[in-house]
């Protein structure tokens, strides 16, 4: 269908960067998340993508067509706002069948297809309804039904489940999820809740401050992260000093880490030197089983906390803390010493300034 | 070492206090000289400047060395003091008063001084702030993407709404200018102004025959005390007028908003009703009926002639001040009684939990919050004092601006002096100054609107009994003293009052005379045209309004849209007066020779399209407020929603925003047609071009300007019509369109 391309777009408001030169390339078909902290610039990059806003610098390509001029009506992309933006004065049908209409279908087919996109997103039943009569993720979906009718080429989503509770909204994740990969459109979604971006995407671009600092899958973006922020805006991390000693294999460095008294392995995306950070994910931390070779370490467990779906564990290795994620069936004491493993695939060193 | 710190913390010390204080040295300094050797007139030459120099440099050295003068910004008084200060300050030094008066602007002139050293610091420092962060982009991309905004229909609506704003107001406007800098053959330019700040005519410091304000007559055996006022000459006698009709109607206003918005009281509802009632505008008669109450016959006169002897009379400028603090003072109230309940309770709880009581709370609290709608309310009634034409008409005071630009349509010369443009231009400036001094008060000060959106129940509280009895014995009366206009209107309509004695005559009740209004052909005519003209004036108000308030609130082109914004509200300063000077001029010009020529003569000349086009332009601001507001209800998301589906811009202007509008374009047509149907400056000047093709408005005036008994029971049933109108609209807009009912503010 439809291939997005950003290049070197930039937006500003009066002294405000709100899109700072970013590069973006959304394959067709592809869940594209872009994820980032409140005012870092995401919804500005959907509405350039939708041509609410012009880029004061920089390109947009639809499938290497030139739309960055193209008016909004004429681009064929279709978005589900942030307040769903649903027309007050009109029934959940007129609503959904707004955008039929404008394109000139007789009355017969426009009918057809609502139904159809009501059955999609479980309505039915509520075609004569005022938005005000709409529960939020009713509302919601009507959103979603009145951009997914005119089958769009590109479906831009405004952190559309951000209203719902969150029964709701785990229901809803799914329910997009498999939409999306049955129509096969191309959906940029955004969002500033991480689990939804990692669970739903195929790839994710994190954002601050108007930049776009990685794009990558979920699991990439994760355990290898490329600076600090990324590991710190997604999930935990344990983050320690290290000092690079030298390389270790392809892409792969052999750090010392005074505080846990230890030589790590580990991925690095550059060839660093001096002084690094190392960021090890709680689930990275594993314990060690005989295969295990390198990045083995003794540690003492602190406390433990019951997760449900998890085991907490504070351990204390060297002078440093660490938290790991140990699988809810682990029995382990207090003051008992483990011997840890952390796979040198799953523990990155960053540059320290990053 | 030791000294140093003092120094220090000396230098810290100094505020707007010591500011001040440099210019009660200077008035001082004045004063002494001023006694020492009295003048009369301007200045008293190089001894003078050595005060003002005082004035202006100290405060200046003071704010060099650290001074903190920010209250000139923040503080709710001392702020209003510095506007005050920008107006009264130039105008005493204009019109060359001596003496206290000076004194009093030489006191004041340090607080212009540090409100304008103030705004200009801050203002460096903001240029310099966003200087040194613009992000330049080339200037092709500029303006590609400024075009990319804006499709053809939102470019329409732009240049559309200029243009025609520019045509029918700002040019007529700027040919008032052109003829007030047309002096007499041989004189300087300036000589019209000149000759308005100085002759005797206009300012009157000095008296030759020595007047006083009240007097007693005899008449017919009796005594009777006629209080009439003291005339100042023109110039100062409107602005006195409008000053002391300004601070009365806001006391009142203020007073009537809390008791009523704060206090729980048996009876406060239908209390609320009725201090709505003088709201209504009746044209002529509502003075007319102030002039029969306060006259030999009516119920003040009896009272003072029971108890003291005499009888009692109000005529003349005090006569015209009354009539205007009893006819404004609501829209004061109103205003400020809207600002007391949206203040949020908290904020008064907290002063409170922090120990502020009574009126101190009151003081400190309450008032500076909600002093932004009050301002509004207050400026609005200082612009309609000044360019009032009613009451100096009915009370026959021809020694007010207004009359005397008035007097120049009635001379029937054909042409109008070039003074009066310039007395014009006067009046408009006077207004356009408060209205923009206040405006950037507000502007300054719209926290209290800010404060959380969340609907609350405002405070309110039950009454003690002394505070009952103030309700009932001094807040009564006096809502039911300032309906007696409208009441009396109705009653002599209905032909219970008759027309030239206060009296009583319930007998006499009879419905002939507004019947009248639509049988007899004549007076019909005056309805029928007040209908039409009102209608088809709204009609294109609300196009027009509906234009601008799209294009407004949907563009953000630098100098541009903030000029198309401030275009569309300036009509409410422009004192009624001016647009008819404006309009003359601008008719008699550019149309030279066509049928729109003023001075085509009574037969060829169609009053009737000059008058629609003023009243559409004069009353536009009441109309674009409600459209605006609408428009900004309106999501911008629904808008691009639509878009995004691939509606086009006219299809979602249509479609979307104006269904989502319908409620606010119709009240807004509602509140126009009411300020249209009761338009009196351009009706009766213009519009008594061509008698036949006046309005009622038009009508009154002859009554009174011909001292017709039997006519006044006619225009009384004309008033009695127009209340009828306002009614309706008041329960269309309230139970209808489930709006506020705001008529007035800013
Ligand atoms: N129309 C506008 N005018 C001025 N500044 C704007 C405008 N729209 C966005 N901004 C600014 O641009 C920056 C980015 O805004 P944007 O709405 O893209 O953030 P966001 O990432 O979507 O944030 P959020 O998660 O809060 O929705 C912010 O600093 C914002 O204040
Ligand atoms: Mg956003």
């Amino acid at each position: 269908m439809t291939r997005i391309r950003l290049v070197n777009v930039t937006k500003v408001f009066g002294t405000t960067v709100a899109v700072d030169h970013v590069n973006l390339e959304i394959e067709s078909g592809e869940f594209f998340t872009i994820i980032g902290p409140s005012g870092c610039g995401k919804s500005t990059t959907l509405r350039i993508i939708a041509g609410f806003e012009v880029p004061e610098e920089g390109q947009v390509f639809f499938n290497d067509k030139d739309v960055t001029f193209v008016k909004p009506y004429e681009r064929g992309t279709a978005m589900v706002f942030q307040n769903y933006a649903l027309w007050p004065h009109m029934t959940v049908y007129e609503n959904i069948a707004y955008g039929l209409r404008l394109r000139g279908l007789p009355e017969e087919e426009i009918k057809k297809r609502v139904k159809e996109v009501l059955e999609l997103v479980d309505l039915v039943g509520h075609e004569n309804r005022y938005p005000i009569q709409l529960s939020g993720g009713q509302q919601q979906r009507v959103a979603l039904a009145r951009a997914l009718v005119v089958e769009p080429s590109v479906l831009l989503l405004d952190e559309p489940l951000s209203n719902l509770d969150a029964k709701l909204r785990l229901e809803m994740r799914e329910e997009l999820k498999n939409l999306q990969r049955r129509l096969g459109i191309t959906t940029v979604y955004v969002t500033h809740d991480q689990i939804e971006a990692l669970s739903m995407s195929d790839r994710i671009a994190v954002m601050n401050r108007g930049r776009i600092l990685q794009v990558g899958k979920p699991d990439e973006l994760y355990f290898r992260p490329r600076n600090l922020f990324v590991a710190d805006f997604l999930g935990r991390s344990n983050i320690l000093d290290g000092t690079v000693v030298g390389p270790a294999g392809e892409g792969q460095l052999l750090v010392h880490v005074p505080s846990i008294g230890a030589d790590l392995v580990m991925h690095a995306y550059e060839n660093l030197r001096g002084k690094v950070k190392v960021i090890i994910r709680p689930e990275s931390i594993v314990r060690a089983r005989p295969e295990h070779n390198i990045n083995l370490i003794d540690a003492r467990v602190i406390n433990t906390m019951f997760l449900g779906d998890k085991l907490e564990v504070r351990l204390r290795v060297g002078e440093a803390s660490l938290i790991a994620y140990f699988p809810n069936n682990e029995r382990l004491g207090v003051d008992e010493t483990i011997r840890i493993h952390i796979p040198p695939d799953r523990v990155v060193a960053l540059e320290a300034s990053g | 070492m030791a000294g140093s710190i003092a120094s220090d913390s000396l230098e810290r010390s100094y505020d707007i206090r010591h500011v001040l204080g440099t210019g009660i040295i200077a008035a001082t300094l004045y004063y002494l000289l001023y006694y020492v050797e009295p003048v009369e007139r301007g200045s008293l030459g190089p001894e003078e400047a050595l005060a003002w120099l005082v004035a202006i440099l100290l405060p200046l050295a003071l704010i060099a060395r650290g001074a903190d003068v920010s209250k000139v910004r923040f503080s709710f008084g001392w702020s209003f003091a510095a506007i005050i200060s920008y107006v009264y300050v130039p105008l005493i030094l204009l019109l060359g008063v001596p003496g206290l008066p000076r004194a009093v602007a030489i006191a004041i002139t340090p607080l212009m001084v540090a409100a304008f050293a103030y705004s200009l610091k801050e203002f460096i420092t903001q240029y310099r702030a966003m200087k040194s962060k613009q992000i330049r982009m080339p200037l092709h991309r500029r303006i590609r993407s400024t075009l990319y905004k804006l499709d053809l229909l939102l470019a329409s609506f732009l240049v559309g709404g200029l243009t025609i704003l520019t045509v029918f107001l700002l040019i007529p406007v700027l040919l008032i200018l052109w003829n007030a800098f047309t002096p007499p053959i041989g004189q300087p330019f300036y000589a019209n102004f000149k000759r308005i700040f100085t002759s005797y005519e206009y300012v009157r410091l000095i008296e030759l025959t020595p007047e006083k304000p009240w007097l007693f007559i005899n008449e017919g055996g009796t005594r009777l005390l006629l209080i009439k006022g003291k005339n100042y000459g023109i110039l100062l006698n409107s602005m006195i007028n409008s000053v002391i009709v300004t601070s009365v109607a806001t006391i009142l206003g203020i007073i009537v908003a809390f008791v009523l918005s704060r206090y729980e009281f048996p009876g406060k509802r239908i209390l609320r009703v009725l201090a709505l009632i003088p709201l209504f505008v009746t044209p002529f008669v509502n003075s007319y009926a102030i002039k029969l109450i306060f006259g030999p016959t009516g119920p003040i006169s009896r009272i003072t002639e029971i108890l003291f002897g005499f009888r009692t009379q109000i005529d003349g400028l005090a006569g015209v001040t009354l009539a205007q603090i009893m006819a404004f003072y609501p829209i004061v109230y109103l205003n400020a009684y809207a600002a007391f309940t949206s203040i949020d309770p908290s904020l008064e709880e907290q002063a409170e939990n922090l120990g502020a009581r009574g009126f101190k709370l009151f003081r400190t609290v309450t008032l500076p919050l909600a002093l932004p709608g009050i301002a509004a309310g207050s400026i609005i009634v200082f612009i309609f004092s000044l360019e009032d034409l009613g009451a100096p008409i009915v009370f026959s005071e021809r020694n007010l601006m207004s009359y005397a630009i008035y007097q120049n349509f009635i001379n029937y010369t054909g042409t109008i002096l070039p003074e009066a443009a310039a007395l014009g231009f006067v009046m408009l400036a006077l207004a356009l100054v408060g209205f923009l001094a206040i405006k950037s008060y507000v502007g300054l000060r719209s926290y209290a609107m800010l404060s959380k959106g969340g609907r609350w129940k405002p405070r309110s509280r039950k009454l003690g009994p002394l505070g009952l009895a103030a309700v009932y014995l001094l807040l009564l009366p006096l809502v039911i003293f300032t309906m007696m206009p409208q009441l009396t209107v109705t009653m002599m309509a209905l032909n219970i009052v008759p027309a030239n004695t206060f009296k009583i005559q319930l007998g006499e009740a009879t419905l002939r005379y507004f019947l009248a209004l639509f049988k007899d052909p004549h007076l019909f005519m005056y309805v029928r045209n007040t209908l039409s003209y009102a209608l088809t004036a709204v009609v294109l108000a609300v196009t027009l309004s509906i234009i601008i308030a799209y294009a407004v609130t949907r563009t953000r082109i630098r100098f541009v849209t903030g000029f198309l914004d401030a275009l569309s509200t300036i009509p409410l300063a422009i004192p009624g007066l001016v647009v008819a000077l404006g309009y003359y001029y601008f008719f008699s010009s550019v149309f030279r020779g066509t049928s729109l020529d003023p001075t085509s003569g009574p037969t060829v000349f169609q009053a009737w399209i000059v008058l629609i086009l003023a009243y559409t332009i004069r009353k536009l601001p009441f109309v674009v407020r409600s459209v605006y507001a609408g428009v900004q209800q309106v999501h911008e998301n629904l808008e691009e929603a639509a878009m995004n589906l691939g509606a086009t811009r006219r299809q979602t202007v249509f479609g979307i925003v104006l269904p989502l509008i319908v409620a606010y374009v119709v009240s807004g047509a509602i509140v126009g047609f009411i300020y249209i149907s009761t338009e009196v400056s351009t009706s009766i000047t213009l519009g008594a071009i061509r008698p036949d093709q006046a309005p009622m408005t038009f009508y009154m005036m002859d009554v009174f300007l011909g001292g017709q008994l039997e006519g006044i029971q006619y225009v009384a049933a004309m008033g009695l019509l127009l209340i009828l109108f306002q009614l309706i609209a008041i329960i269309i807009i309230i139970y209808g369109l489930k709006q506020s009912y705001a008529f007035i503010g800013a």
